[in-house]
């Protein structure tokens, strides 16, 4: 056994000196320090000192403000019972479908820890093909908005009511009801449709039912229903088929962006749109500047009262008869010259669509579609669609009687909003007053359901089980995301409910889920399990022959001096999402306003009238007013290039909840210190105007164009637009812009030349090189080392339809900062689109016409008549990156990966980084968006209900730092985290970033640049690629591809 | 002792003694203060004040109190700060560059010249504190260790090199400052009568004796000081103008920028000393010391400084035309004809117009003239830095982008309260410090005092 070696301090220890013991038996004293600290030997005895008062008081005052800093409660509810499919920090992914009444998509909804926060398209199931628009992505927000009904409400009482109490009131007054209506926006769920035919049997008398339904929608399409219905002898309107059209000719619809199924028709689109010989040809002619508009080959401004004599115009040339004048001159007739022959040669493969609600109008494009012989290829007449069946007649007719006090014993009202949508809109309110039972199911207390007796609010859309059959051979359902936020009764239920059928059972019910699931057994989904998996399934459309019967109509849109235009815009639309905050803040893809609605004019015009054509933060807009029928409206004038001559156009969709009606949070003017701006009678202003009680009813039909008197009125309005500078200045390594011709020649230098600097050579001379053998820095090793995600963005295919930029914003928790913000050039999106017109100057967006004689002030002017480009900017990832020299805390620097990252904790906010960046990406924090009193009303992020939509996996700012595009690396990370437990590399395709996901064109490629086999690998190599600003030298990880016109 | 030409001007009018010159600087010190300095004080007090407010709204309420925007990033924050960093240039370079070439007319301005850019360098340091968007971890600039794992500061910034530039500047100024105030705190403290006074004296004086060895080491150190000092005077500004010329903005990106800066400073540097001592020299009996002769040799230095920033300007524009970028060139087009043209041709005409009158003998000899120059140059080089920093970057490289910069009442007063802050300070320096070197001034009394020049025993020795 071997013995512990001893050690000694030293020789005391050895010795066991005395004065060694007595130091190591004091070296922890028996004494308390504390008490002789605080109090003497005497304490016993005598009462405190002074000194030991003070002592104490020290202690206390100290401990007792120790105390009362309070750390900040953070709420933590643990799950008792874990539910399925929940488990913390991994997103459940539903699939789904969209019906708003507008727009229609089939979706995948993503839920975090059970709450839905983000919506893509569903590209592998679903005719709308992953295509979605800004409006479908926003809806997520709609969920959280707390100012959404959250129980059922009576009238005049102010608190939520029980639902027992409602049903029996309504059903009580359906008995004695002599008659009864049900009006609706377009039903396309079978399941509702059944559900109201057993309300019409359970309320009869003699076999003849007391229910009747009336369909009505914001926006009609109703005039190609009737084309329809003389031409083919069905009122539908037919699925068009944009991917199979060479030629497209569009007179005033903006199918990309407002016009029926435009999500589904973008996607469409983008399939032709690829730069070869399959290239499509496409033309537009039109009043105002659309995104439709602003992506053609071939553009001419008209008047709404012209579209008539283009189409005849059109038929003529390609053998048809015509029963209108075809007078055409100048540029519509160079326009519709250049359609024509393409239409021509590309005959059976074209598609001509027409924007106007006007059935002579309808009746010609129907009748260049059969002469080009289009039904069949293009044009598929079996499986029509079956959204817009607004029965513009019925309603009005209704709405008469209601305003005359002759209205139904019982409306029920599922969801309409004709209050706020009708052209009388203000007299049919105070007649839905006087009714003594309307019933409405509407989420809100809007304009129109906030006089009514019972409001039952129906669940959002995400809440709940629905069933749509938006064409003729489609079914599709939606599943609930998550249970339901409020004391909310999905409207099937209701009807059920109230038709006999059903009973109520709270949050359990599964009244919905059964009809909708018998629904699916009837059309022949045994398998409803598999049905919701894949969301939808195709259905046997009932077998049908059409055969075209020329007939001939005159009744075309009236001409005047001035015409108006009522327009939707891509974020608000009808105006039924308004009060959504993010899509209020999203500029218009066109003119980059937000908030506001205006009157869009001519600048040329506009100079000529007297009015300011330029503008910014603090120089407004001139006003004008706009006498419709002896209406007057009083907006601010925007200068709009590309309109047409002596036409306006006006945005519908505006104006929502000025009479005090809770329509949203986000729906209101706010005031520059925070709080909402009120009108003298105490309510929230509504931000801008309604227009539509302009729309007036010509041959039954909501007319979307009128005649029109426009004066100058006086008066400034300040505007808030992301871009107060709309041409590229002949600078050519920003967006660079190519014909078809050219490019299929293939020679790269004539449309995308390489930047090439000069320098000396060995012998003193000059000699010109390729940028890349300059360079201030050493390389990074990017090259074959690990991943470097790249991405690339075809100007070709993109659209600019914003899709991207309210994906990057409900990915990335981008906050929204309000009108007066936005004015000040502050908004905080990551991913801007900008917009850019081609001016006298150039030859194409971007090249000088002369680079000898370039006038650098005449370039600033838009042309009359102008090309178009978008261009998406995010965050460029610069290998060389100039914000990540200048930060003097190293806040922003470069992952071994490529990207430029921002580490918010770090930044001291100097806002360097962002001067020194040549693309202006960087967003600063100016404020604490999710706390300042300013923000309270319009960042989702202070609401208690809003925030949660916030994706957890992205922190929120604190004021004072600088942030910007990270290529979602939180997706970038949790696609590497699965490839490793899965013990293998990323597959290419598998990252996908919240815009190149939303891109309803697939525009933008992400992927590893390291990859040779990499979709994005390939598409930066081609001869398209090139680098925005590349002579800077920043080496950015982004490419662009030359935009080329066919 | 030395000796000057007789037929140089005399630098000490009329017939001084030593004594004068003691009771001359230490009148007002030891007096009481007349009405107008408590009338001005109090109105610097309150707009000092007001701005402090400001600065402590912009502090407690974020950086978007101003008016900047996503494409402007900086505006009247960095102006301010390299107006007053330009300022504060000239007390170096005349106390500690004069010094060693042996400019003795240095002597009747250094002491106010150094106390101004003082107070100019700490309102300079405020506007980069306060441009932080998070000034609260602002100590994250310096290279401290620290416990957030090994993180450092980025040596590839300028701006981390300004707080170096700056900081170091500060602290060399303040200790030059200081030694030489000390021979002169001294004499007042000899002469104080009441205790506090004496007590605080006693303490700023820092047992000064005037024995000959503490004449000797004071010569000494600020010799040592003043070569301390030189480079300083040339680096601050140079680095200063790293800022932007490091950076790849048209208009920032110049090489030119490190001498153009500095000579800017020093133009503007004593613009603002000519704008003080006209108005001291007057106020506190200071005539015979401060007097035409001073006023013209610094009009010379600002005329010469002017034509080297009026000469940096042109070749700026020549060259942006000349190289040919598209966007160097049109970010000076724009300068000269774009929405900001009146703020480039206020520049123009304020800093390379004005400083060329000075080619008249009578106007540099004119001390109105003077004033109303200095109050033009001064605001000419506001503008100079305003035309550097927003014109170049609110149209840069990508159209789309492009904005217009608005200052908020805020940006105002955040300013104007530093000019208040700036004259609270140098107020308390004219009633409380020894506003003239007096026993600097002293040593030339006899070399160039205007009664012993005229005196008939002057030119005997030559």
């Amino acid at each position: 056994m071997e013995v512990t070696k001893k050690y000694w301090k030293g020789i005391e220890e050895l010795n066991q000196t005395p004065e060694f013991k007595q130091l190591r038996d004091s070296e922890f004293p028996n004494q308390h320090a504390v008490e002789q600290f605080l109090v003497d030997d005497q304490l016993a005895e005598s009462s405190s000192g002074r000194r030991d008062f003070l002592k104490f008081l020290g202690f206390s005052v100290a401990a007792a403000t120790l105390a009362a800093c309070e750390a900040p409660v953070t709420k933590v509810v643990p799950y008792v019972n874990k539910p399925e499919d929940v488990t913390p920090g991994v997103a459940t992914w539903y699939a789904s479908t969209y019906y708003d009444g507008l727009s229609y998509a089939s979706i995948l909804v993503k839920t975090r820890e059970a709450r839905p926060i983000f919506i893509k398209g569903n590209k592998d199931f679903g005719f709308t093909k992953g295509g979605t628009n800004p409006q479908i992505i926003a809806s997520v927000l709609g969920l959280y908005d707390s100012e959404r009904l959250n129980g059922v409400r009576a009238k005049g009482i102010d608190e939520n009511i029980s639902v027992d109490k409602a049903d029996k009131a309504i059903v009580t007054a359906l008995k004695a009801a002599k008659d009864i209506v049900v009006l609706s926006p377009t039903i396309i769920s079978p399941s509702m449709n059944t559900a109201i035919a057993a309300l019409e049997a359970a309320y009869a008398i003699n076999g003849t039912s007391k229910v009747k339904r009336v369909q009505y929608d914001g926006i009609s399409y109703g005039a190609i229903r009737k084309a329809n219905e003389q031409n083919f002898g069905a009122a539908i309107i037919p699925s068009y088929d944009f991917s199979k059209a060479k030629t497209i000719v569009s007179v005033g619809a903006d199918f990309l962006s407002t016009w029926l199924l435009s999500n589904e028709y973008a996607v469409q689109y983008g399939v032709n749109r690829v730069p070869g010989k399959g290239m499509s040809k496409h033309f537009q002619f039109e009043s105002i500047m659309s995104i439709t508009g602003s992506n053609a080959d071939g553009r001419a401004q008209i008047k709404p009262s012209e579209s008539a004599n283009v189409l005849a115009y059109i038929l003529k040339s390609i053998g048809g008869s015509t029963f209108v004048s075809s007078a055409l001159s100048g540029e519509s007739k160079k326009v519709a010259d250049a359609a024509i022959a393409a239409l021509k040669s590309s005959r059976n493969e074209s598609l001509v669509v027409c924007g106007a609600n006007n059935e002579a109008e309808q009746l010609l494009t129907n009748a260049i579609n059969n002469q080009l012989k289009a039904y069949g290829t293009t044009i598929d007449l079996s499986n029509d669609v079956k959204l817009y069946q607004s029965n513009d007649k019925e309603a009005s007719q209704l709405f008469d009687a209601i305003i005359s006090g002759k209205g139904p014993d019982v409306l029920i009202n599922l969801g309409a909003n004709p209050v706020y949508t009708a052209a009388n809109g203000e007299k049919l309110r105070k007649g839905l007053e006087g009714l003594t039972m309307y019933v409405s199911t509407a989420r809100y207390a809007d304009e129109s359901s906030s006089v009514a007796s019972y409001i039952i609010p129906d669940h959002h859309l995400l809440e709940g089980w629905n069933d749509f059959m938006p064409k003729a051979a489609h079914y599709a359902v939606a599943q609930p995301t998550i249970r339901t936020l409020g004391d909310t009764y999905a409207a099937l239920e209701s009807m059920l409910v109230w038709a006999g059928s059903a009973a109520r059972n709270g949050k359990d019910s599964t009244v919905a889920y059964d009809a909708i699931k018998a629904s699916a057994s009837i059309l022949g989904f045994p398998d409803f399990a598999m049905l919701t998996h894949n969301s939808c399934g195709a259905v046997n459309a009932p077998a049908s022959a059409y055969t075209y019967k020329a007939v001939s109509s005159s009744a075309t849109t009236k001409s005047g001096d001035w015409e108006v235009v009522f327009y939707q815009k891509t974020a608000i639309r009808d105006g039924a999402m308004s009060s959504n905050p993010w899509l209020q803040e999203l500029p218009d893809p066109i003119s980059k306003v937000t908030w506001d609605n205006y009157i869009t004019m001519n600048p040329v015009q506009m100079e000529k009238m007297g009015f300011v054509t330029t503008y910014d933060q603090e120089h407004g807009l001139n006003m004008a007013s706009v006498t419709v029928n002896g209406q007057k409206l009083t907006l601010p004038v925007y200068p709009q290039p590309g309109q047409a001559f002596n036409t306006v156009g006006i945005a519908l969709g505006y104006g929502r909840g000025a009479n005090g009606e809770a329509i949203g949070r986000g729906a209101y003017q706010t005031k520059e210190y925070g709080g909402y701006d009120l009108n003298e009678q105490g309510n929230r202003k509504a931000i801008g105007l309604n227009v539509f009680p302009f729309v007036s009813q010509v041959n039954a039909l909501p007319a979307y164009s009128a005649t029109a008197a426009i004066a100058k009125v006086d008066g400034e309005y300040l505007i808030a637009a992301t871009q107060i500078h709309h041409t590229v200045m002949g600078r050519d390594s920003i967006v660079r812009e190519t014909t078809l011709s050219t490019f299929l020649k293939g020679d790269k230098e004539s449309f995308n030349p390489a930047h090439k600097l000069q320098r000396l050579n060995e012998h003193g001379h000059h000699e010109e090189a390729p940028l890349e053998e300059f360079d201030l820095w050493n390389a990074h090793p990017i090259e074959k080392v690990g991943h470097r995600w790249g991405m690339t963005i075809d100007l070709t295919s993109c659209i600019g339809c914003g899709s991207c930029l309210v994906a990057c914003q409900a990915e990335n928790n981008v906050p929204v900062v309000g009108k007066d913000e936005v004015r000040r050039g502050r908004e905080m999106h990551w991913l801007r689109i900008d917009r850019y017109y081609a001016s006298a100057e150039e030859s194409s967006v971007g090249k000088k016409a002369n680079k000898d004689d370039f006038s650098y002030s005449e370039a600033e002017i838009a042309a009359v008549n102008p090309a178009v480009v978008h261009m998406p900017l995010m965050c460029q990832h610069c290998n060389h990156a100039p914000c990540e020299t200048v930060c003097p805390v190293a806040a922003t620097t470069h992952s071994n990966e490529g990207l430029n990252q921002m580490t918010y904790n770090r930044c001291i906010g100097t806002r360097y980084c962002a001067n020194n960046c040549p693309y202006k990406v960087r967003r600063f924090n100016w404020f604490n968006y999710p706390s300042y009193k300013k923000f309270t009303e319009v960042n989702p992020a202070q609401d208690d209900l809003g925030r949660m939509v916030l994706n957890p996996d992205v922190t929120v700012r604190t004021r004072g730092v600088m942030e910007k595009c990270s290529f979602c690396v939180q997706r970038i990370q949790s696609t590497k985290l699965t490839a490793k437990k899965e013990a293998r590399p990323v597959i290419d395709g598998e990252l996908a970033t919240a815009c190149s996901e939303a891109c309803p064109t697939n525009a933008i490629v992400v992927g590893d640049w390291n990859d040779d086999r990499s979709a994005v690998k390939a598409s930066s190599s081609d001869h398209r690629a090139y680098q925005a600003l590349e002579e800077v030298g920043v080496k950015p990880n982004v490419w662009y591809k030359v935009k080329v016109r066919n | 002792m030395q000796k000057e030409a007789a037929i140089r001007e005399p630098l000490i009018l009329g017939n001084k003694t030593y004594h004068d010159v003691t009771e001359d600087v230490c009148r007002p010190i030891e007096g009481k203060a007349p009405k107008m300095w408590y009338i001005l004080f109090a109105i610097a007090l309150i707009v000092g004040l007001y701005g402090v407010g400001s600065i402590l709204y912009l502090l407690g309420t974020g950086i978007g109190v101003w008016g900047l925007n996503k494409t402007i990033g900086w505006a009247w924050d960095i102006t301010n700060f390299v107006w007053w960093v330009g300022i504060g240039h000239a007390g170096t370079l005349i106390s500690a560059v004069l010094l060693l070439f042996r400019q003795k007319w240095r002597m009747a301005i250094n002491r106010s010249a150094e106390a101004m850019t003082i107070f100019a360098v700490f309102m300079a340091g405020t506007f980069p504190l306060i441009h932080m968007g998070r000034l609260w971890v602002g100590y994250w600039v310096l290279p401290l260790p620290n416990h957030f794992g090994s993180l450092w500061v980025n040596f590839n910034s300028p701006l981390l090199w300004d707080v170096f530039a700056i900081s170091t500047y500060l602290s060399v100024s303040l200790v030059f400052w200081y030694i030489g105030l000390i021979p002169d705190f001294a004499t007042i403290r000899d002469r104080a009568k009441k205790p506090v006074a004496k007590r605080m004296y006693t303490i700023l004086s820092f047992g000064w004796s005037g024995r000959a060895k503490h004449w000797t080491r004071f010569e000494l150190v600020s010799l040592v000081l003043a070569g301390l000092a030189t480079p300083l005077v040339f680096s601050v500004h140079s680095i200063v103008s790293f800022d932007f010329a490091t950076s790849v903005i048209p208009g920032w990106h110049t090489t030119i920028f490190p001498p153009y800066f500095v000579a800017g400073a020093v133009f503007s540097g004593f613009a603002m000393v000519q704008t003080l001592l006209l108005v001291m020299r007057k106020a506190m009996n200071l005539e015979a010391y401060i007097h035409t002769k001073h006023v013209e040799y610094m009009n010379i230095v600002i005329m010469v400084t002017g034509s080297i920033v009026g000469t940096a300007y042109i070749t700026e524009l020549f060259i942006s035309w000349y190289s040919g970028v598209e966007y160097e060139a049109y970010a000076f087009l724009n300068r000269a004809t774009g929405p900001y043209w009146w703020a480039y041709w206020s520049m123009m005409t304020c800093n390379v117009i004005s400083p060329q009158l000075m080619w008249i003998r009578k106007l540099r000899r004119s001390l109105l003239f003077t004033f109303f120059i200095s109050i033009v140059v001064n605001i000419g080089m506001w503008f100079e830095r305003y035309v550097i920093i927003v014109t170049s970057i609110h149209r840069d490289y990508i159209p789309a982008a492009w904005s217009m910069h608005y200052p908020s009442h805020i940006d105002i007063a955040v300013y104007i309260g530093t000019i208040g802050l700036f004259f609270v300070f140098f107020l308390l320096f004219a009633r409380y410090f020894p506003v003239l070197a007096l026993n600097e001034v002293k040593t030339i009394l006899k070399g160039s005092g205007q009664s012993y020049k005229e005196s008939p025993d002057y030119h005997k020795h030559h």
